[in-house]
């Protein structure tokens, strides 16, 4: 039984590591900074709750059963989700209002094209080209880290 | 246990290392704030694992309040990033 418990928290806390070393990894894959916001989620939408969870399970094993730390560990759980989405949210928002660039491989762009007008959602037969809807956040990312990648 | 949190804990040093040198390479200032709010949550993690590691008896309050706080660096950068406007 204690064997399983081990395993259990070995993957929580391993995987929970290795889901924000992805994210890390994959803020250089990402073109704009809104991606870049977009691909952080996966770390503290599931990697920190997984390592809370294995973090609950081994204060489990070791000290028992506290009504507190189930407590603290659920509020702990659920605030990480919440919080954090909030903040992105919030930080997404400033980004986009503060005339951040957002990349044309960006998709789906609502936030630069108004409905319908994304030419590359309807096929760009409308003779809509590229610099039609471009406001003041619309523009190419400059690709400073990444010029090989199209 | 204690390789599986030691290697956890490398991971996590991986991640920060990664994102610094993100932070160093990127140029507009969202990208910046996203990435302290990685290493933010990185450190947390280290910081999970050292007391697990040294069963101090209170590391569910270390990840309890820090994910209750977390939000406070990003809602100030973010609101550096619009200079104050809402």
């Amino acid at each position: 039984m204690t064997t399983v418990v081990d395993v259990f928290i070995a993957f929580c806390v391993l995987s929970g590591s290795l889901l924000v070393l992805v994210s890390a990894l994959a803020m250089f894959r990402a073109k704009d900074a809104l991606s870049r916001i977009n691909v952080f989620s996966p770390a503290t939408g599931l990697g920190m709750p997984l390592v809370v969870l294995g973090c609950y399970a081994y204060t489990l094993q070791q000290e028992g059963f506290s009504v507190y730390r189930l407590l603290i560990a659920i509020i702990a759980f659920f605030s990480l989700i919440i919080v954090s989405s909030i903040a992105s949210n919030t930080l997404s928002r400033s980004t986009l209002l503060s005339g951040s660039p957002v990349h044309r491989y960006t998709r789906p762009n609502r936030l630069a094209y108004a409905q319908g007008e994304d030419p590359r959602e309807d096929g760009a037969a409308g003779g809509r080209g590229f610099g039609d809807a471009q406001g003041e956040t619309q523009g190419d990312a400059q690709d400073d880290d990444d010029p090989t990648a199209s | 246990m204690t390789v599986v949190f030691w290697f956890a804990i490398l991971i996590f040093a991986v991640a920060i290392a990664v994102g610094l040198v993100r932070v160093a390479s990127a140029k507009d200032l969202g990208s910046r704030a996203i990435i302290g709010d990685l290493v933010y949550f990185a450190a947390i993690g280290i910081l999970t694992l050292i007391a697990m590691l040294t069963n101090v008896s209170i590391m569910l309050d270390v990840i309890f309040l820090s994910s209750l706080l977390g939000i406070l660096a990003t809602i100030a950068l973010s609101r550096i990033l619009t200079r104050g406007h809402r």
